[in-house]
């Protein structure tokens, strides 16, 4: 396998706060990274330095042997990082098609002058992208829902929409800040069918944040675990759920096994 | 099935004529008079003005405040033209509509490329900021005119040559419509309304979001001028004292009072506005209390805006009409039957 992303000796400090310290990682071609850690440990923190929403202190993210740190986030994206938020993040007034064509922005090549007149090639490029996203929709089930406004839609399916969004980027890596967060038992196995899913149809590398440790384990080829913004553990699930750090970190004393 | 499709299409163009139409019979019957033909001229300028605006503040979901200055960059930009270099005197008839135009486009593209140097380093600001900014650009404009002797500095320019009437007026706002539709349901109309809904997940998502706001301010600010332009020709007379402040805060009212975001809005908002004062009249002072109050009690129901997010049909476009294939039929659209909150 292939490595694609490298991240080398990532650290932000706020003020004299050190968020995040020395984290590195490369990240292979179609795994699925999992990052974990308490609440405040610095996962999210690093999300938004692999996807230029924060410029780290000190470090490099290097993808095809080029420095991204520094650049602006659409920039990153157009990279082939793409991401979802913790706290949803869709274009609320807009259907769900809209927001899904929103991130084809990138890769359209309409024209001002064209546009302006809506020349009959503008029609077909619409309707050819309009076409595109009605497919991906079908692939995950929310074609009955394209008209709909996406603050209309209920919780799961906004998250879901984000994931699908994120896709029409057509990313090499496919960031996911806990996709499950407030989510019920049924809605959880949904998400996993639908990574699973992800994984197999676009043999997408991943990259993702969770809790929900039962969610995470039987996924991740692979763990690092964060704490005060320090790596204190990487390894596969079966070794993580042994590390006596983790459990320490996790849980607190007391508990012997992560259920 | 051709036929009524065709028909959709030149519906609105046989609308506006009919509607044209009408008003020439009224002044002809002597129930319309220059008047009421002029406060429809005024108000086709506040369309388009109240338009540009919406593209920036509805759209885009920034806050300009200063569009009056980009009104006058177009109507001293044109007037100039038409006055100073190519005035009526040295001018064939023949050749007194394209120098028109000439001028129009020429005051389109001077407020178009100040908009962009504006912009450039202004629209990484937000909200607050970007206002005060727009704020100061319309004042500074106001202030650089009436020190430049050329153009007839405080006391303004006279004798503009009045080129324009209620057809080129309707053409105008005709086109500006057309065009304005057309680049909200472009690839740049979504960018917009993206980084108006959230500029975090627009630039996530790989919009960049400083050019976008470019091309918004830049091309909001030709059909400024261009407006600006029209009411050059309409008025005769131009001052810089014109398109002061209440010029923008006017627009403003007109903008959120129709219903931001949405073309029928502007049209809504800047026609009922623009004319409620002037049908008042018959209260004498008491008709800027009613005008007001009459806002106050829109915003209070109408929170947003008389319109309430409502297109017009020719002033939307549909899934539907993205399928809808002149040349060759395909063989199946992955269309739903329900048709709910486009944009």
């Amino acid at each position: 396998m292939a490595t694609i992303l490298s991240v080398k000796n990532l650290t932000i400090k706020f003020g004299g706060l050190v968020a995040v310290e020395d984290f590195s990682v490369d990240v292979q071609e179609g795994e699925l990274l999992a990052i974990i850690g308490p609440n405040g440990a610095g996962k999210t923190t690093v999300f938004n330095m692999l996807t230029g929403i924060y410029k780290p202190t000190s470090g490099s993210i290097e993808m095809d042997g080029k420095n991204l740190v520094g650049m602006r986030p659409h920039q990153f994206a157009a990279h082939g990082l793409a991401r979802t938020f913790q706290n949803i993040r869709l274009f609320h007034n807009a259907s769900v098609v809209d927001n899904i064509k929103m991130a084809y922005t990138l890769h359209s090549s309409e024209k001002f002058f064209p546009a302006l007149i809506r020349t009959e090639s503008v029609v077909e490029q619409e309707r050819e992208l309009d076409m595109e996203v009605m497919r991906l929709l079908k692939i995950f089930n929310l074609d009955q829902q394209a008209n709909l406004l996406s603050k209309n839609l209920p919780y799961g399916p906004q998250r879901k929409l984000e994931i699908v969004r994120a896709l029409m980027l057509n990313p090499r890596i496919l960031l996911l800040d806990e996709p499950v967060a407030g989510m019920n038992a049924a809605e959880i196995d949904e998400i996993a069918s639908l990574i699973a899913q992800i994984r197999e149809k676009f043999n997408m590398t991943i990259i993702l944040i969770e809790h929900h440790m039962n969610f995470v384990m039987p996924i991740a080829d692979r763990i690092k675990v964060l704490d005060f913004g320090k790596t204190i553990a990487e390894g596969n699930p079966e070794d993580i759920q042994m590390n006596p750090k983790v459990i320490e970190a996790y849980l607190g004393g007391g508990y012997h096994a992560i259920a | 099935m051709k036929f009524s499709k065709r028909l959709k299409s030149v519906l609105p163009v046989i609308g506006l004529a009919a509607l044209y139409g009408l008003i020439m019979l009224l002044k002809s019957m002597g129930i319309a008079n220059n008047y009421h033909i002029q406060i429809l001229m005024f108000a086709g300028v506040n369309i388009m003005m109240t338009l540009s605006l919406n593209v920036v503040n509805g759209f885009t979901g920034q806050f300009s405040i200063g569009h009056a200055g980009f009104m006058s960059l177009g109507a001293y930009g044109s007037a100039i033209i038409t006055t100073l270099i190519l005035k009526p005197s040295v001018i064939p008839a023949s050749m007194q509509i394209p120098v028109f135009l000439l001028s129009l486009l020429v005051g389109g593209l001077v407020a178009a490329m100040v908009g962009y140097l504006i912009g450039l380093p202004t629209l990484k600001l937000k909200g607050d900021y970007l206002a005060i900014v727009t704020l100061a650009f319309g004042e500074i404009v106001r202030a650089g005119l009436r020190l430049i002797e050329p153009i007839g500095a405080a006391r303004g320019m006279i004798g503009v040559p009045n080129y324009a009437n209620l057809a080129w007026i309707f053409l105008f706002v005709a086109l500006t419509l057309f065009f304005v539709r057309n680049i909200i349901y472009s690839r740049f109309g979504r960018a917009w309304i993206a980084i108006r809904d959230n500029e975090i997940a627009a630039e996530a998502m790989g919009i960049d979001s400083t050019r976008y706001k470019i091309i918004s301010f830049t091309f909001s600010a030709f059909i400024a001028g261009v407006a600006g332009g029209l009411y050059a020709h309409v008025v005769s007379f131009i001052q810089p004292d014109t398109f002061s402040f209440v010029k923008s805060s006017d627009l403003l009212v007109f903008l959120y009072a129709g219903g931001s975001g949405s073309l029928t809005g502007s049209i809504v908002g800047a026609l009922l506005l623009t004319s409620l004062p002037e049908a008042l009249r018959f209260l004498a002072s008491w008709r800027l209390v009613i005008y007001a109050l009459v806002l106050v009690i829109v915003m209070l129901y109408r929170p947003k805006g008389l319109t309430g997010g409502y297109e017009l049909p020719f002033l939307r476009i549909t899934r539907k009409e993205i399928y809808e294939n002149r040349k060759k039929k395909l063989p199946e659209t992955p269309l739903q039957e329900t048709e709910e909150g486009e944009m």
